[in-house]
């Protein structure tokens, strides 16, 4: 059935959407970690690969976004394939995660400021952005469609323009730039590269808000197309400008680069790259996630307080709140200990763990719901999905592998998300089923005497009523 | 399967919730939207229009909806009612809402203001 909407979004809102969710200030620690695997200036090689296999993950998301287009996302395509414990374990624990990249976004952000501006410190400034965006979320302000647009291609272009100038400060040299050093080295580095596009597929949500689905399809495609000829040539700038002690490990490489070939412009000119890449991932994060917690409050997932709603804004503030108060929490807690690397790897393995059921999903409703329309098919049968399925598990299970710490978090996380399902939410919902009225609003069928139904459109002979 | 009357009866008795709820017309004044109701099993269509904060409806397709509700017949009747919440639909598939996400979760509020949990 096609569908008339007043309102439809563009190819150029949804790359920019998916783009602008994906581009974070903690992006670009994340490129010189994985830098850090590869010799020479050959990260480019495992930005390219990362971005070839999350393109093959974005397929699967395509075929299951045309299949079931709705902003549930995950939790939907996951339950259809696999039943609703696994789905929701599975998409709390995604959305936990998220909550830690919001923390480790705001620990980068704050160095960043905190960087550019030294009398005031870090903590000030992670309070300041959470103040600042929390307010925001409650009061119910969103950045504006062309609005984000511009902050997202004006970015694009921006970090474009400063690889260049890291390129013609170096006279356009490379150190090894086609030889990354053998194979494990690469796939280390493509398993810590996944984090460079966490986040694309949050576009999927936008499904219903188009009338032509194939848009989101093609709009994360492009999107990912464009972030990994951005990543790589300014993680290639980066190590080529400047000395690899100076920039490995520092919580605001770009920065650093910024500085090392443009001065004190150049940090100037960072700061405002960071800003604009971190305002579209913090507030996006901290829309999904407060809407999932409320959306799972009203379902009876998570406790009923999570679904009051302010009576001057219509926002769910105490899921906003709650959000805030773990994001924090995470925040401080990286402040404290300094290891925001452990934030990026657990993202980029549960990232990966995501993309490989994603794939999974495909080929069980392919089999389970054949006769679904499927608006987007992924072309090569079950090529494309199993290998998405394969190396996403590799990838995640090559994350865990170099840092027992992210494999303990990712493990201890499902373990707790499991039994949460499986025992609280059923008391949750017992709970609920008990507080509500007994008897129906709805008035029992009058069997046998139903009157016949009125034809859509029909001219029922009375006017527009105002009940 | 629920009937077209059925259908229609549920919106009447939203559409009385909502107007004798003073607050929440102040808080919608001014959220001008025309929603569109659809069923997939049975042929049944209704509009929703909600204009200075008053909520008015009528049998029949619209031009060009802000938004459009589509389940089947019993789900719409039971949600329109009250009798279950649109989220859990929502959630598994049942329910399909076409248009902003902001405008879907301002409806789903709206629900819940005059339904409860």
């Amino acid at each position: 059935m096609m569908i008339k909407l007043k309102k439809v979004l563009t190819l150029r809102t949804i790359v920019a959407t998916s783009a602008g969710l994906t581009l974070a200030s903690s992006s670009f620690v994340a490129a010189i970690q994985m830098a850090g695997f590869l010799a020479g200036d050959s990260a480019w090689i495992a930005i390219m690969v990362g971005g070839m296999l999350c393109l093959g993950a974005g397929a699967c998301f395509s075929e299951l976004n045309g299949m079931l287009p709705s902003a549930a996302g995950i939790r939907l395509y996951f339950g259809r394939a696999f039943g609703d414990t696994v789905a929701l374990a599975v998409s709390l624990l995604y959305m936990f995660v998220v909550m830690c990249v919001v923390g480790a976004e705001s620990y980068v952000l704050g160095n960043i400021l905190s960087e550019a501006l030294p009398v005031v410190a870090p903590v000030v400034w992670i309070l300041f952005m959470f103040v600042v965006v929390t307010l925001m979320n409650i009061r119910g302000i969103r950045l504006a469609g062309n609005f984000q647009d511009m902050v997202t291609y004006g970015l694009m272009v921006s970090l474009i323009v400063l690889a260049f100038v890291g390129f013609y400060h170096t006279g356009f040299r490379f150190t090894t730039p086609v030889a990354p050093g053998g194979i494990v080295p690469v796939i280390n580095a493509v398993a810590v590269g996944v984090f460079l596009y966490v986040g694309f597929e949050w576009v999927t949500p936008l499904a219903e808000e188009v009338t032509e689905s194939r848009l989101i399809a093609r709009g994360m495609l492009v999107a990912v197309g464009l972030l990994s000829i951005i990543y790589s040539l300014i993680t290639m700038a980066m190590t080529s400008a400047v000395p690899r002690e100076a920039i490995a490990g520092s919580p605001v490489p770009l920065l650093v680069f910024a500085r090392y070939v443009l001065g004190e412009a150049g940090v100037l000119w960072a700061v405002v790259i960071c800003l604009a890449s971190s305002i579209t991932t913090f507030n996006a994060g901290l829309i999904s996630v407060s809407r999932f917690f409320y959306a799972s409050a009203r379902e009876n997932v998570l406790p009923r307080v999570f679904s009051k709603i302010s009576m001057r804004y219509f926002t769910p503030w105490v899921a906003i709140l709650g959000v805030l108060a773990v994001a924090l929490i995470v925040s401080m807690l990286v402040l404290i200990t300094g290891r925001y690397l452990v934030l990026l790897n657990t993202a980029a393995a549960m990232e990966s763990i995501v993309y490989a059921m994603s794939g999974a999903a495909v080929l069980v409703l392919r089999k389970k719901s054949p006769g679904l329309p499927r608006p987007y098919i992924v072309a090569g049968g079950a090529a494309v999905p199993v290998l998405t399925i394969a190396v996403f598990f590799l990838l995640a299970l090559s994350v865990m592998a170099f840092d027992p710490v992210t494999a303990v978090s990712i493990l201890a996380g499902l373990g707790i998300s499991f039994w949460y399902v499986m025992k609280v939410v059923p008391v949750l919902k017992e709970k609920n089923s008990a507080r509500r009225p007994a008897a129906r609003r709805r008035p029992a069928p009058v069997s046998e005497s139903q009157p016949e139904a009125i034809p859509a459109g029909t001219d029922t002979g009375s006017k527009p009523e105002k009940v | 399967m629920a009937t077209h009357q059925e259908i229609t009866d549920s919106l009447k008795a939203f559409a009385e919730g909502y107007n004798s709820n003073k607050r929440l017309q102040t808080m919608n004044r001014d959220w001008n939207r025309v929603i569109q109701v659809l069923t997939t099993d049975i042929e049944s269509a209704h509009t929703l229009e909600l204009k200075d904060g008053e909520l008015r409806f009528w049998e029949g397709a619209a031009d060009k909806p802000d938004l459009t509700v589509l389940a089947d017949s019993e789900t719409l009747a039971d949600m329109f009612y009250g009798d279950i919440t649109p989220t859990e639909p929502y959630m598994n598939g049942t329910l399909k809402i076409m248009g902003s996400e902001d405008d879907i979760v301002r409806l789903d509020f709206i629900s819940l203001l005059i339904w409860g949990e």
